[in-house]
């Protein structure tokens, strides 16, 4: 329980000094930009702690994350941009970069390239979950239109 | 209306998006949109790219076409906002040709937060990243400190107009080597942990990700661009990391 809270508002604040460096002026945006971030920060924690691997905790993290900057972002009449770039910050495998880094200064070539795969990997999962969401999104939304539309008409030709 | 005059502010604006770290269907939307906002304008074709855009309006059955060359890339993600909002209303309210270009000029004016307060938010993220990646209390503070380094650091080097590329290996060269530095005096201090929290300030999360958003909207060159640049900006990062750790470890 108490890494979970740690993970969260660490990534929270990541994520909001991050907002900051991008120029979020608004102050409502720039909190949930950072409680977005605290939220994928949490989720990745969670399962880890659930036993997931690492690449599987990276994917739900971003699900969660890019839902709710959907959702935000839609409420708030913003980019969905300010709040996904925020809250990916702290899951880029900057660790994984580092550790292969490690490897090739310590001349072991096999391992560096094994740390070089997981880090593309991670940030192909990232992408991944990033594209689901927002293509489900789209189409959630677009299918909502053409309902509104197609009510609007059908109570025309009843009149 | 005055066809050049609307073409030359259609063109600022899609700049200025593309300046501050825009997609580019956003800046291609948000071109074309504000420009079939007057009912002269029979059609309008936008193309643009990472680091040029191209523009052409057709009015009376002529066809008049702008080139703007995008040099400088920051991120700025009021001005996306502010210009977002900027379209919204020329589509509902049809504002005339200056005024869009006076608003433009305001949005452009709007300041972005001072150098102080960029700089200890900066050093309030790379606290919670080394709070992220489980590190002690005292790498914790170290990094707070490193962080407030990096960020000035980075910011004078950026005025001297060296290029993103040897900032970043400066940048981090300072971090590692400071690391270094702090462990000697601090065994508790893990050089690992600081290390990585202060490098996550300068890695390129906003290229990474409008690099998978292009690709995906089909915007295939500006994806590959925007690429190469987060991977010459990691390659940076990495050299100076792994420059001093070399030699001190």
């Amino acid at each position: 329980m108490d890494t979970l809270f740690i993970a969260f508002i660490g990534s929270f604040l990541a994520s909001l000094g991050f907002g900051v460096l991008f120029n979020i002026q608004d102050k409502k945006k720039l909190f949930f930009a950072g409680l977005n971030g605290g939220i994928g920060g949490f989720v990745y924690e969670l399962c880890l702690a659930l036993r997931l691997t690492d690449i599987e905790a990276n994917f739900f993290a971003a699900l969660v994350f890019t839902l709710m900057a959907e959702i935000l972002a839609r409420k708030m009449k913003t980019p969905v941009t300010s709040f996904i770039v925020c809250a990916l910050i702290p899951l880029v495998p900057g660790g994984t970069m580092y550790d292969m880094m490690i490897e090739i200064i310590t001349s072991d070539p096999y391992e560096a390239l094994a740390l070089f795969l997981r880090t593309l990997t991670i940030a192909g999962v990232l992408a991944l979950s990033i594209l689901i969401i927002e293509t489900l999104t789209a189409l959630f939304y677009s299918c909502l239109r053409k309902g509104k539309d197609y009510a609007k008409n059908h109570k025309r030709t009843i009149r | 209306m005055n066809t050049e005059q609307l073409l030359n502010v259609v063109m600022k604006l899609g700049t200025m998006l593309m300046e501050s770290g825009a997609e580019v269907y956003r800046v291609e939307e948000t071109m074309n949109k504000i420009c079939l906002s007057f009912s002269e304008v029979e059609s309008v074709q936008s193309y643009g790219t990472l680091t040029g855009l191209m523009l052409s309006i057709t009015v009376d059955g002529k066809t008049v076409t702008h080139i703007g060359r995008v040099h400088e890339r920051s991120t700025n993600v009021d001005v996306i906002d502010k210009i977002n909002q900027l379209s919204r209303t020329c589509c509902r309210q049809h504002l005339t040709v200056p005024e869009i270009e006076s608003e433009l000029n305001r949005i452009r004016k709007t300041k972005r937060y001072s150098m102080g307060i960029t700089t200890l938010f900066g050093a309030i993220g790379a606290f919670g990243f080394a709070m992220f990646f489980h590190g002690n209390i005292q790498e914790m503070i170290a990094t707070f400190f490193i962080g407030i380094v990096i960020r000035c650091m980075g910011w004078a080097l950026g005025k001297s107009h060296i290029g993103d590329f040897l900032t970043n290996l400066l940048c981090a060269m300072a971090a590692a080597w400071l690391s270094v530095v702090i462990h000697h005096y601090v065994a508790e201090a893990n050089i690992n942990i600081m290390v990585i929290s202060s490098i996550m300030l300068l890695v390129p999360g906003l290229a990474i990700t409008n690099a998978i958003r292009d690709t995906v909207a089909t915007d295939y060159i500006s994806g590959l661009a925007r690429g190469a640049e987060a991977f010459l900006c990691a390659t940076a990062i990495t050299i100076g990391a792994g420059v001093i750790l070399y030699i001190w470890r």
